[in-house]
Parts: structure tokens; sequence; C-alpha cells
């Protein structure tokens, strides 16, 4: 049973929709604030490392929709951070007002039913802009928190290989 | 030294739905000694008045990206204290990037969790690290 539906874990979901509905809103004031001052690009880093924060307890509690989102969101937000291209970065807020609208019903809806769904969008098709504005993004290496973006992402296996060869 | 549940633990991690859904597997494991941390700083305050009052953290668990001091500084300021060169630590982050793995291990580091995990996983890590 998903994590989402388990009576159980219902207090968690409940604590997850709260705490991220409360960043939500400060993915909000930062939109908001980067709105009245375009230049100010370190906001959308700002952003990409809240919406992480979203990111990893969503994948933790069987959000994966939510979670995968999140996902989108950070690397556009954060690549779009390194770049200095006024017209494309009005694309990305504007995709970004409408991904924070998209989270806010994503998480109602998990609240009230422990679905990942939202009335009247077709996510994929929101998700596929997303990829197409990651995608304008390509020559910007550094897409997370990482030191170093010049590099794959890797599951846990890969880690684990990288750690042993690390000598842990 | 074998991994004991009735060690002393400390989670680490900004977000309270990840601290309980740590707190949760450990609890399944049998742990019943768990403090929680919502930041880096308060985590290494913690740290250290655990120590000063003769009951040390046997085990820190701690989260990457945090908005105060991150994971990784946390990391840095246990390892730069003779007292906690050896406490095992354990990092956990949304991120797999190799770059991070390197950073983490050359900052001493015992092992790395990648976010979304369950408790066999973790179980698992924390096994190894004690092992």
């Amino acid at each position: 049973m998903s994590m989402l539906k388990d009576p159980e874990m219902k207090e968690i979901v409940d604590g997850f929709c709260e705490e991220s509905n409360d960043l939500c809103q400060q993915l909000e004031d930062i939109l908001d604030e980067y709105e009245e001052n375009p230049g100010k690009i370190a906001l959308l880093e700002q952003f990409g490392q809240i919406i992480d924060r979203i990111m990893g307890a969503a994948k933790s509690i069987d959000a994966e929709k939510t979670g995968n989102f999140c996902e989108l969101g950070k690397i556009v937000s954060y690549k779009a951070s390194q770049t200095d291209d006024m017209k494309l970065l009005e694309i990305v807020t504007a995709v970004l007002f409408d991904t924070l609208d998209i989270l806010n019903s994503l998480l109602e809806n998990i609240e009230k039913s422990g679905e990942e769904k939202v009335e009247g969008i077709n996510l994929e098709t929101f998700a596929n802009r997303l990829k197409w504005l990651e995608e304008k993004f390509s020559h910007v290496e550094r897409a997370s928190v990482s030191i170093d973006e010049n590099e794959p992402k890797n599951k846990q296996e890969s880690i684990d290989q990288l750690l042993a060869d690390l000598g842990l | 030294m074998a991994f004991d549940p009735k060690q002393k633990i400390l989670v680490v991690d900004d977000m309270s739905t990840m601290r309980k859904i740590i707190k949760n597997m450990l609890v399944k494991m049998g742990c019943t000694n768990i403090t929680e941390a919502e930041d880096g700083k308060p985590a290494w305050e913690k740290i250290q008045e655990a120590y000063a009052s003769g009951t040390p953290f046997d085990f820190v668990l701690s989260d990457w990206n945090m908005p105060g001091m991150t994971g990784l500084d946390l990391l840095k300021n246990v390892r730069a204290d003779e007292r906690f060169k050896k406490l095992p630590f354990l990092m956990i982050t949304a991120e797999g990037e190799q770059s991070n793995v390197v950073t983490a291990v050359k900052a001493g580091v015992s092992n790395f969790i990648v976010k979304p995990f369950n408790q066999a996983t973790l179980q698992g890590k924390i096994e190894k690290i004690f092992k």
C-alpha cells in the first residue's frame, strides 16, 4: 500500500502537506520578490534549494509525481539562476508561478484524498513545458545543490559502488 | 563495535516529515534513544552539550541541504573537534552526484544515503558503519 493511503502514515502525510504548504508560501514570496527585482537571480537559486526540500520529503512518502514535479522545478530554477537571458528568465518566472499553483493543488489533494491529482490540468503536458525549459538551459551545467554538476546523477547502487571505491 | 539499538542517536533534518520518517524506521529497528535537531547549528550544540553532560551521541544521521548550517558544515565541525573525530556520521541527501559523495568522504563522512530510502537500506547502511 502506498504511504499516501496508509492510515498509519496519515499523521506523517498530513505533516508533510502542512510543512510543504509553508515552504510553498516561501517559494511564492521568492517569486514575488524576483518579479520586482528581475536581475536578482540568486533568488532563483534560493527557490531551487527550497523546492529541493519538498522533493526529498515527497519522494520519501511515495508522493512520486509531486517529487518528480519538484525535481523539474528545482533543475529549471537552479539552471535559470546561472543565466542572464532576461527574456528566458521572464518565461521561467511565469512557469515557476504555474508550477507553484500545481504543487499547491497536488498537496491539497494529497491531504484530502491521498491522491496526487490536479483537476483540469494535464500534469504530463506541464511537465513537458518544464522539460522544454530545462533543455533551453542545456548549456548550463549546475542543476542542483551539488558542488560540481559536470557529471551524471547516481542512484544509491552507483553511489554505493563509488563509496566502496573510496574505501567505505 | 556492532550497532546497539540502545545507542544514543541524533537525527538532523529541517523537514519534520523526514525526521518523523527516519525516527519511525529507527524505532522499528528497536532504537529507543533518539534525539532530533532541525538544523546543523542546533545539532552541533546538542552534540557538544551531550558530550559535556557525559552522555555523548553514538551516531549522527544528518540531511545535507538545510537552510542554516548544512549537513556538510556540521560534519566539518564534528571532524574538526578531536572529541568527535570518530563519531559515526551518516549523510542523507536527495542528491546523487559523485562530487557530493567525494566531498563528504573527504570531510570524513561514515556513509552516504540517497532519498528516498527504505528501512532495509537505512539498516544496511548503519550495520555497515558499525561492523
